[in-house]
This record gives C-alpha cells, structure tokens and sequence, in this order.
C-alpha cells in the first residue's frame, strides 16, 4: 500500500454523528490490531475503506457485535483512537485524523506555506482558500473589554474556547488568524486559544478541517474572552489526490526502473500525430533503437529479442507498426508502464535485458466515456462502460490507418499497386466480485498488411489474450492466478509469373499459467512467491505451392516445443528506516520437447554437413534437452539523508527463446527460435549502482545510475545465413560473449510551468565472436561494437504552460550514430563491381539529433464539462535535419552504386485532434 | 512530395517490400553519393569456374581497388595450375594482364576433384578447397515472349527452360552474352578534318575509313542470375527469365541474339553466389542485412587471416543462342529510340576568349558532320556527337562469325 497506492479520496469533513448508513453487521473482534479490525468491518460490511497505515496505532481492540450498524461498530472499535469518519453515500468510509491530514498531503499541495511567527499555527490553507467564497458577505463585529481612553498598553489578549454546535466537543487545532497581521494560533485538544492583538479593529478568520470557517470582525479595547461555537462544514470537494508514491524515486529498493503514466506524455511531441509509449521511453535514458524506423528496443546494451514486452501480463513480440514508426500500443487504453532494466523482480523471466510492463486501463465502472483522435495516419477510438455499475466494465479501444486511402490517392504509378495499412484494437474487462476478488480480462490483436508490387503481400499480426484472477486471503495474504496466451505470425503471399507462387508462413505460439502470491509477514518483511509455467508451440515456416501451376513443393519445418517452467520467492525487507533490501531468487527451468529431430554435431568443430552425425528422433513430449538454473534478483537502497539514496543491484537471467536476423536492425521477418540442442540459451548477469536525490518533494528528481553487463551465448550469425525456411538453422548460428556497460543520468522536474527532463547516457555494447576456426570468428575474434552501440545519447524533454490550457513541448534527441560495416575496397568479378567488407562495424555513420516541438491548446477545463478537446500540433525534425540510418552499396547493371538512406529528413508536421467524454 | 533522387536500383523480392513506405509517407529518402575510401585493404580477387566442356578454360586474377580508382589492378606474372584428382595438373599461361588461359584443352569430369593453386609474383600461395562436379543438367529450352513486367514495362522476356531427371543439378546460375546490330542514325559521306595550313575552320573530307554504319555491339550479364529448384517436386526449370529488355531499348531495334550459359551450381557455391547477390541488391529502408566478410572457396595457404575474394566453381555448363528481330514482336511499331537523341548542334568556330571549339572538338573525336549551317560562317556545321554518325563506338563492323541474319 505504501508505495503504490494512490488514494483517489472523495472525502468530506470528519466526525462522525452517526447517521444511520448501510446495513447492519454481526461481527466478532478479539485482540486484533486495529488495521485487521477495519479491514473485517470492509470484508463484512462490503464498504471501501480510506485511511493511511501510518494512523492505525498498535492497540488492540476486542468487541462482540451483533446486528449492529457500522457507524456505531466503527464508533466504538475507534473510540480510543483520534480517529474519526465519515460514511459517504457511496458505502466508503474515510477515516480522518484531522490536524495530521495536512501532513500527508504534499507540503505544497494547495499553494504557499505560510510560516506564523507568533504562534505555532498549523496552517490549513486548504479549507481557508476553499471556504472563502462559503462564508457570507456580512461580516459580524464583536467588541471586546470596556475602551479606556489612557490606555497604554499596545496589545490585549484575547482567549476563549472553540466547541462543536452539533457535538458539543471542543474543536483542537482550529487556526485562528488576523487578517494581514502576522498573528495567528491554533486551539488546543480542549479547544482553548489565546491571541495577542493590537488595539482597535482586528479581521480574525478561523478555519479547521469539517468546521465552517468564520470571519469576525474583533475591535478589541481591553483584555477579554471570545467562544467559538461553531457548526460543522460538510464541504465535498471534487477530488484530492495523494500521492502515495511521490517519494518512489529515492525510496523504492528495486533500481533501474522508469516509470510513466501515459497522460503524462500527451505534450510529448508527436510523430505524424501518434501519441506513442514506447517511443515516449525513448527519451529515457538507457532505453534506445537501431534508429527511426528500427522496430526493437536496446535495453543497456542488450539485443532487440532480449526484450519481455508484456500487455496485461501476456506478451506482445512485436510491438510495432510499420515496420516500428508507430508501436502498436493503443495511447488511449495504455494506463502505465513499468519498465525494469536494471532489477528484474523475481516473477519476470525468460529475457535477459528488460520488462516491459504494460497495463491497460481499467475501465470507468461509473460512467460510460470515451476518447477520439483524428490524425493525418490514423484515427483512434476509446470506448469504456460500466457493464454492472461500481462493479464491472468493460473498455475497448480501436486504431486504424487510411494510409492504403493515402497510396491509392497519390499520383504516383509506382505506388498504385501498393497497400499498406494497419489496425489494432484491445479490450479490457475489470469486474469486482467482491471485496476480496476480481477478474480482469484482456484481449489484443494488431495486424500489419504490405504489398509493394502486385506479385507479393506481406503481412503479420500479434494476439494476445490474458484473464487474471486477483484474490485477498486475509490480511496480509493475496495473490494472482494469470493465464495469458499469445500468438505473433506473419505470411507473406508470392503470386508472380513463374511456376513458383507460395504461399509462405511463421508462426510462434505461447501460452503462460503464473500464480503469483504476497504475504505481509510484518512491517519489515513482505514476500512475494509463486510459480509460473510457459508452454511455446513455433512453427518455424511452412510454404506452400498456391495455384495450379505452381511446382513449389509444400514444406514445412517441423514445429518446436518448449515449456519454460519457474519457481520464485522474493522478500522486501526493511532492515531499518533507511536500509531495505529486496532479495529475490527465481529458479527458470527448460525443456525442449518433441516431437522432434536433432540434428548431431561432431563436438568442437564447425557444425555443417561434414561435421553432421546423426539424426536423433524425439517423441512426443520427450524431453530433449533441459536448461535452467537459479537466477538471483538483489537489489537494495540506503537512504544517507531524507531525500537521497543509494541503490545496488544485481540481477541474472535466462534466455531460451532467441530472433534469428541476419539483418542489423529488426525486420518483420525475423523468426523466434526456441533453445534445442544445438541451440544454448543466453545468460546475462547485470550489476548496478545508484544515487537518487529528490529536491523539494519530487519537484526535482535527479538519478545517476551506473551498470556492467556480461552475457553469454548471444546469438550472431555466419555471414550471409538464410534463416527462413532453413532445417539445420544450427549451421548457420554463431553464439558468442557480450558486454556492456553505461551511466545514465536523468534529471526531472515534475512540477511548475516548466517541466520535463533531461537524460544522458554514456553506454557502450559491445560482442565477441571467438573460435578456432575462421568461419566462426568475426573481427578476428576480438569485441567489437554492437550494432546499436551509441556512446552518447541525449534527450532532452521539456514542456512549458503559459497558462493551464496552451502549452509548448520541445524534444531534443543526440546521439552517437550507429555501427557500420563499411567497404575498405571495391572488386571486380564477373563483369560487376562489387565491395570488399572486412571488419564488422568499424565505422560509425554520422551523429544523430533531432528537435521536435509541439504546441498543445486544450479546451475549457471544466470538471464537469461534457467533452474535452485538446489539439495538438507538431513538427518532428524542425531541423529538417538529414540524419542517416544506414549506408548500403547496391550493384545496378554491373556498376556499384553507394547510397545513404534516412527517415524523416524533412521537418514533418501534424495537426491531431483529441477529444475525451 | 518529397523524394530524394537515386533509388532506382533494381530490387529484389524481399527488398522491394518496404521501399514504398517513405515513399508514401512523404519522409524518408535514399541518396546516391560517392563514396570515399576510409582505409583501403588490397586483396586478391580470383574469378574460376570450371566446366565439363572441353576447351581452354580461363582464370582471371584482379586485385581490389579503391572507390577513388577507375577500375581494378590485373594481377600479372602469376602461376596458376589446376590439379586434377592430385595428380594431373593443369597450367595455365597468362594471355593478357590477369587472364590466365589453360594450355591445352580439357573439360571436368564427373567423379573427379580440382583444385586451384596460385602463386602470384611476389611469392605468395592461395588454394582453393577441392572441387568436384556438380550435376550434369542441361538447358533444353531458350526463348523470347514479349511480356509486361512487375513495373508495368512492356518488353521481351528470354526464359529458359531446364530438366534433370536424375533431379542431381537443383541450382542454377545462369550468365550470357548478348550481341546486338545497331545503325547509325547520322552516317554520312562527309567528315570533317582539320585544316592542314592551321586556323580554327575545319575542313570537309570524305568519310574516313574506320567509321561505321553498321556495328555489332557485345555486352556480358553483369548480374548473378540463379534459380533453384529445391522446393519443386521435380528438377525443373520453367520460363525462368534470365533477361528482360524493355520495348525502349535500342539494343533490339535491328537484330539481336543471346547466348545464355548454364553452370550447375554445388550447394556452396549457390550459396556463394546468392549472398554475394544480396549483399549487392536493394536494401529495404528499414532493415538492412548485415554485410561482412563473404568468404568463398580460395584462401591464402600461409596466413589464414589474409582474406581472399571470389570462387573456384566447377561446373557443369550447356549454352543456347538465340536470335530475334524486333519486328517479330512488335510488328508496326515504331522502333525504339536510338541510344543517343543525336541533337545537331552548330558550334561556333572560336570560343570568345579565343582558342578553337569545334576544332578541339573535332580533334578529340567527339563530333561527325551532319551538314552545313545557314547560321553564318561563325557557325559553319551542323554536327551531332559521334555514336550518330560511327557505330564504331559501340561495337565492331565484324559480323560474327555465330552472326545469322
């Protein structure tokens, strides 16, 4: 609760009167601390507790109730406490502690501080800013002590109680203040208050949380008393937040985490009007790609594949549309995203460098609302319902391209037998049974479909489908059982002249059951435990012959199996107040499964027709080979003074699933392939350090973190393989060393007119393919730079409000460029001209950077209001900044031709428009 | 819409998939530009492929060149050999720089291995891996058909067609030699000389001898052209197009003939081949295949890390020629465009600065005569650039002797 929650606390006043709400309830309490005692009050009675831990003092509290009301339950189990509630209409109860209130909501939530000199006040601007407006015009004058005319004192002192009209109680902590005087107090717990005041005319305003607020007009001659006797204000407001995670930066033990809610990121400006996640963690250090149109994210020097990309906890693996200019995460339904590169937590497995942990929304169980976006690529819907009112409801969000509308409209012959087009679209069902269960549900399905010329089309989906079931024992016990599947595939479709049409396909097949479970053994020990099994089904390529004609004979690899099964147990634990370490350890354990066959190698030599052996047959379900071992996930923070930290972790993973690319960046016909035989799974041990500093609450944020990545078995491969279609995919694999290494440091600030961040990374990634024999070595057998190597890289976020509807949004981007393995010759052969590669990654192609700007108008800001509109205009690479992505020689008739592609090199504007209701 | 020019190289299947996005997108661009050499590393280039006909085989060695130099070094003075089975061997005599012809004929034959051996002029030894004889199937069929292609050109189609029963040969590479007639548009009695006392006026003068009307032009596959046939049930080739010449090509507007030549390809050498292809064709915009150090068959006998280019192929080969005339496929139409547009230009007789112009042009061989100008005697000829009025600079006024009208 502590570091998560966020108390959305429609709270009103204190005191209890008891009103007679809700049902009756029998209940038996005996010696039970007072936080299980409410926690059975909610259980039976059905009604939403609000209340931070912190009030709940340690005493124990006993007591039989028999067909009692709540209210009168809750009156006597609080009895001895300074605790008080409130029963809304809504069947919550809020429990207030009314002076400490002020202290859990941010020092500087409602406005300035005002430090009073003469008297200690607790100042509750809250209430005096709300309330002025409630007070009536008049205002009443009271006249003190008898005028003198030879007075000579200069001040008099004024005294007096303050009592509830309706309770009778005395009112504590009511601050009594004179207007534009630095004078103020606060009553005592016996509602006692003494003033100083200077002769004459003295504005005495007064104000404490659930009372009305008063003005008096006090003209005051000699010494005298005054008593407040004061009814109770019961002033809704529209909401208050608390933030329960603000202090998350510097406190959280688990290092190398971001975290972001996608709101926040709508001023981000745009690329071709697409509010974008992914590429929002992009500005953030440690997270980057090959380059603009690169699918893929490199996670601290990790590869594209190493990547555990997961919607509603089921995976996604490929994330991207159009070949990763747009991702294909709906903005609209997306609610926030974890992503872990530093400490994985012990229930995440099965890649080595990061989690991606992306939740959708739940849906609005009061009210049916919605969001739209019209975009010059696409257009956007978001739907949400209540299914059962404050029980269940359902979203649904849509995204579609009229980009196949666009190709067809342009004037250009080329591009008249082109299609292109997009679409995605998620649901999302929450339903509470109860207190103490609920269901969530999600489906997912994005699809991509490409035709360039009229002889082939191209196409790939993703679906996923995850229901979890989270479920509360008792105090201190919960967990969730999770089931998800996914699916990704893709197919492309030849019909061209000759007798060799196909019809080819890829498909690979997942399905997860995790039970995961918490218990709160006591204030210092939380543990998080249970067990996961993950069954994969690839069906590496088939083709097919399509039409009459065609000679093409069906083929089809046959299908691998695997079953990745995890047991994990992680503890959070407090050492003292500034000492806490989460300790985890996960034991990943996989089996290859038939049916299947093997191809044996000779061992120690190249894998290739001379060295084959054997053939050896597998059955179904026959274990093949098994891999696995203990993966520990440690982490641990030191705070060394109230707002900054220091954080180690180490971290080490298991891979067994690995992308087969022989291209340099990600290309949608990469295929995953599941560890085998002659396939070993990558490993990688992480090590990181931090320091982690809030300035002013979490106005600023500054983090600078530092790592050191080893890994093992990455897959590479021998230049030139096939990889498609290919039934001894092992001749054709490299595996090899990596290392990796970086700093990375982020600056935030979250508030004011001006905000933003600013990150720089320094990060090197670097492989190492090494063998006795030449065809497996690259670079002679030395490290060598990753092909997402990029040394600096620095982002720049800032967004500035001129008032609370315009604002301005500027994103800056520089970057080392990329790796590239560039000729050191040309040579002639067979007539043409050819280049003469050597070394792998030699050189690099220019430096990145890019500006982006964005100015954002939104529409009125009525609460209450039935639309809100928000427009958005953006120009990506205002530079128009030329930025290479790749250098590639092409032989055309004989001569060789050199030639430097970019994306985006002109500047490119968008106007979007957003709408919610 | 904006598109950066030079992205007119011929895709592949796979590459051309994503080509159109910028394109479409309005966003991204190729661009051609020239590239510089960072650091040049100098290697051997060995061009081999053996064939099972009898007849002198030819070797050629080369070097590799900087971006910056116009074409590559021959490497000369070298010994090269080719022994059979380890024990016969075959030598080879240096023609011309860099072609090594054998001494005498022979062929490769079945059941045997070859391999190559070289001992370039300072010393150094390369070798390749023994080779055999891969497959024994033939073409069976060559053919034209006019056809509209993937781009929606019109034009002729050559195919070729190809069976073995012992389903032994599957992979094909495929290279040929085309020879094509061509008139000149602007042949004419008169050239143009210098005058022999000096002055900037060039005199007429009958046609010299050496020009041509009509020349017959050669030209080689500078493509890797390969098919297999690994995923079809039999070993059949069909309408495999190994050429496609648009209609606007004036290569067939007289008469024109290919000689297609087919080598089966071993497994390693067909996977030589393709890589080298892909590496060299159109890249996509968004995924580039990873490039590197392609190794063939050859390497350097004492330093394994000195890199050596190329293959030694042995294979078996079967050619076919075939002749036709544009008429036969587009009867009526009008002829493709010559292969210049032949402007008459009448270029002043000095430049202002003083100095001859169309003299120097002349004395360059750049220009003939086309006929006289009404401009003036500053101007006193119409001229047109020489490949109007000499064929000669496309090809030879040799008929061949394979030449069949």
């Amino acid at each position: 609760m502590r570091y998560y929650v966020r108390l959305f606390v429609f709270f009103m006043g204190l005191l209890t009167m008891a009103q007679e709400k809700g049902p009756t309830i029998s209940l038996e309490l005996h010696e039970v601390p007072l936080r299980e005692a409410l926690e059975k009050v909610a259980e039976v009675s059905g009604f939403d507790f609000f209340y931070i831990d912190e009030w709940l003092e340690a005493s124990t509290i006993s007591g039989s109730y028999r067909n009692a009301p709540v209210d009168q339950i809750l009156e006597d189990i609080l009895k001895n406490t300074v605790l008080n509630f409130y029963i809304t209409d809504s069947q919550q109860v809020v429990l207030t502690r009314n002076s400490i209130i002020y202290d859990q909501l941010p020092a500087d939530f409602f406005g300035r501080q005002e430090e009073q000199t003469v008297a200690q006040v607790r100042n509750a601007p809250i209430l005096l800013n709300e309330v002025r407006s409630l007070s009536g015009p008049s205002i009443e004058t009271i006249r003190i002590g008898k005028e003198r005319s030879n007075t000579t004192a200069a001040r008099f002192t004024l005294s007096g109680y303050a009592t509830n009209t309706v309770t009778g109680r005395p009112i504590s902590e009511m601050a009594i203040v004179v207007r534009d005087r630095n004078i103020g107090t606060a009553t005592d717990e016996n509602g006692y208050y003494e003033l100083q005041l200077p002769l004459g005319m003295n504005i005495l305003e007064s104000s404490a949380l659930g009372i009305e607020p008063t003005v008096k007009k006090v003209i005051i001659y000699n010494n005298g008393t005054y008593d407040y006797d004061l009814g109770e204000s019961l002033e809704m407001l529209d909401e208050v937040v608390l933030e329960g995670d603000r202090n998350r930066n510097v406190e959280q033990a688990v290092t190398g985490i971001t975290t972001f809610e996608v709101e926040n990121i709508k001023n981000i400006p745009l690329v071709l009007g697409e509010r974008d996640i992914l590429k929002a963690a992009l500005t953030l250090p440690g997270i980057s790609t090959a380059g603009e149109g690169s699918a893929g994210y490199n996670v601290r020097g990790g590869a594209t594949d190493q990547n555990l990309i997961l919607l509603d906890d089921a995976v996604i693996y490929n994330p991207a549309h159009f070949f990763g200019i747009f991702s294909a995460l709906n903005p609209f339904t997306t609610g926030t995203v974890n992503i872990y590169k530093g400490s994985i937590p012990a229930d995440y497995g099965g890649r080595l460098s990061s989690v991606f942990d992306i939740t959708t929304k739940d849906a609005n169980t009061q009210k049916f609302s919605g969001e739209a976006s019209i975009g010059p690529v696409t257009s956007n819907l978001m739907l949400e319902s209540p299914i059962i009112k404050d029980k269940s409801a359902l979203i649904v969000g849509g995204r579609a391209t009229y980009s196949d509308w666009i190709l067809q409209s342009l004037d250009e012959e080329s591009l008249q037998n082109s299609k292109a087009s997009f679409y995605d679209v998620v649901a999302k069902y929450n339903h509470a049974i109860n207190a103490n269960n609920d269901i969530k549900a999600t489906a997912y399905f994005s699809k991509d479909i490409f035709s360039i010329t009229s002889d082939s089309v191209f196409d790939y989906s993703n679906r996923l489908f995850s229901l979890k079931w989270n479920h509360k024992f008792n105090d201190g016990n919960t967990g969730s059982l999770l089931l998800s599947n996914s699916e990704y595939r893709f197919n492309i479709d030849y019909d061209g002249d000759s007798n060799n049409d196909f019809d080819l396909g890829y498909k690979v097949n997942e399905t997860e059951f995790k039970l995961k479970l918490k218990k709160i053994l006591n204030d210092s020990h939380t543990l998080d435990y249970g067990l996961s099994g993950k069954l994969y089904l690839v069906s590496p390529g088939n083709i097919d012959p399509q039409g009459s004609e065609s000679q093409v004979s069906p083929l089809s690899i046959p299908q691998e199996k695997g079953l990745e099964s995890a047991l994990f147990i992680s503890d959070s634990y407090n050492l003292s107040d500034k000492w806490s370490v989460n300790a985890g350890i996960r034991y990943s354990l996989y089996a290859s499964l038939g049916r299947s066959e093997q191809r044996i190698y000779e061992e120690g030599v190249p894998k290739n027709d001379g060295s084959f052996q054997e053939t050896r047959e597998y059955g179904n379900n026959e274990v093949v080979e098994t891999y696995g071992g203990p993966e520990f996930r440690l982490s641990t923070r030191y705070f060394i003074a109230p707002e900054l930290s220091i954080k180690a972790g180490y971290n080490n993973t298991y891979q067994y699933i690995h992308t087969l690319s022989s291209n340099t960046t990600v290309s949608p016909t990469d295929t995953w392939k599941l560890s085998d035989i002659n396939i070993k799974p990558q490993e990688a041990r992480q090590y990181s350090l931090g320091l982690f500093k809030n300035i002013d609450g979490n106005t600023y944020e500054l983090s600078l973190e530092g790592y050191y990545k080893q890994s093992k078995n990455i897959l590479d491969y021998k230049v030139g393989a096939q990889l498609l279609l290919n039934e001894e995919i092992e001749t054709e694999v490299l595996q090899g060393d990596g290392k990796a290494y970086g700093v990375e440091l982020l600056i935030k600030k979250n508030e004011g007119r001006l905000n933003g961040w600013l990150g720089y990374t320094y990060s090197r990634a670097f492989i190492k393919l090494d063998s006795e024999f030449p065809e497996e070595t690259v670079n002679n057998g030395a490290y060598f730079p990753a092909n997402y190597d990029k040394p600096h890289d620095i982002s720049v976020v800032a967004n500035y409000k001129f008032t609370k509807r315009m604002s301005v949004s500027a994103n800056f981007v520089y970057q080392t460029g990329r790796p590239v393995t560039y000729p050191i010759g040309q040579y002639e052969y067979e007539n043409a001209q050819y280049v003469y590669y050597s070394d792998r990654n030699r050189y690099r192609i220019p430096d990145y950077y890019r500006l982006d700007l964005s100015f954002n108008m939104e529409g009125n800001h009525k609460i209450k209001k039935f639309a809100h509109s928000f427009w958005n205009f953006s120009i990506y690479n205002v530079l128009g900044r030329n930025n290479p992505y790749s250098v590639f020689f092409v032989t055309d008739n004989g001569s060789l031709k050199a030639y430097q592609s970019s994306i985006f090199s002109i500047p490119v504007p968008t106007l979007t428009y957003n709408f919610k209701f | 819409m904006i598109i950066c020019n030079g992205y007119g190289y011929v895709p592949q299947v796979f590459g051309r998939l994503v080509r159109f996005l910028f394109v479409a997108l309005f966003i991204g661009c190729v661009e051609e530009f020239t590239p510089r050499t960072l650091e040049f590393g100098s290697a051997l280039v060995i061009e081999a492929t053996l064939t099972d006909q009898l007849g002198p085989q030819t070797i050629f060695l080369s070097r590799t060149y900087p971006f910056e130099e116009e074409g590559p070094e021959a490497e000369s003075g070298a010994q090269v050999t080719v022994v059979d089975e380890g024990s016969v061997e075959h030598s080879f005599g240096e023609t011309e720089p860099g072609t090594y012809v054998s001494v005498g004929d022979f062929a490769a034959e079945v059941g045997h291995t070859y391999r190559l051996s070289v001992r370039t002029s300072d010393g150094r030894e390369y070798s390749s891996s023994a080779e055999a004889l891969s497959g024994t199937g033939g073409m069976d069929a060559l053919y034209a058909e006019r056809l509209t292609d993937d781009q929606g050109r019109e034009g002729i189609g050559i195919f070729v067609d190809a069976y073995d029963a012992t389903a032994s040969s599957r992979q094909y590479r495929y290279r040929y030699e085309e020879t094509y007639k061509v008139v000149a548009p602007d042949y004419n009695r008169t050239d143009l000389i210098a005058d022999p006392d000096g002055g900037c006026e060039p005199l007429k003068a009958p046609r010299r001898e050496s020009d041509g009307e009509t020349c017959y032009a050669s030209a080689g596959s500078n493509s890797i052209i390969l098919t297999n046939t690994n995923g079809l049930a039999e070993d059949r080739v069909e309408r495999f197009m190994v050429r496609f010449i648009p209609m606007d090509n004036y290569i067939i507007s007289y008469r024109y003939s290919i000689l297609v030549r087919q080598y089966v390809q071993s497994d390693a050498a067909y996977g030589y081949y393709e890589t080298l292809r892909d590496f060299s064709g159109s890249e996509s915009l968004f995924s580039e295949t990873q490039p590197g150090f392609l190794s063939g068959n050859v390497f350097s006998t004492a330093n394994g890390e000195e890199r050596v280019l190329g293959y030694f192929g042995v294979s078996a080969a079967s050619g076919r020629r075939l002749f036709l005339n544009y008429d036969d496929f587009f009867p009526g139409e009008p002829l493709p465009p010559y292969v210049d547009p032949c402007d008459e230009i009448a270029f002043q007789l000095e430049l202002i600065g003083g100095g001859c112009n169309l003299l120097t042009l002349i004395e360059a061989d750049l220009v003939r005569y086309k006929r006289d100008s009404d401009l003036g005697p500053s101007r006193p000829y119409f001229t047109v650039p020489r490949v109007c009025g000499d064929c000669t600079v496309l090809g030879s006024k040799e008929t061949p002797e394979f030449w069949i009208e």
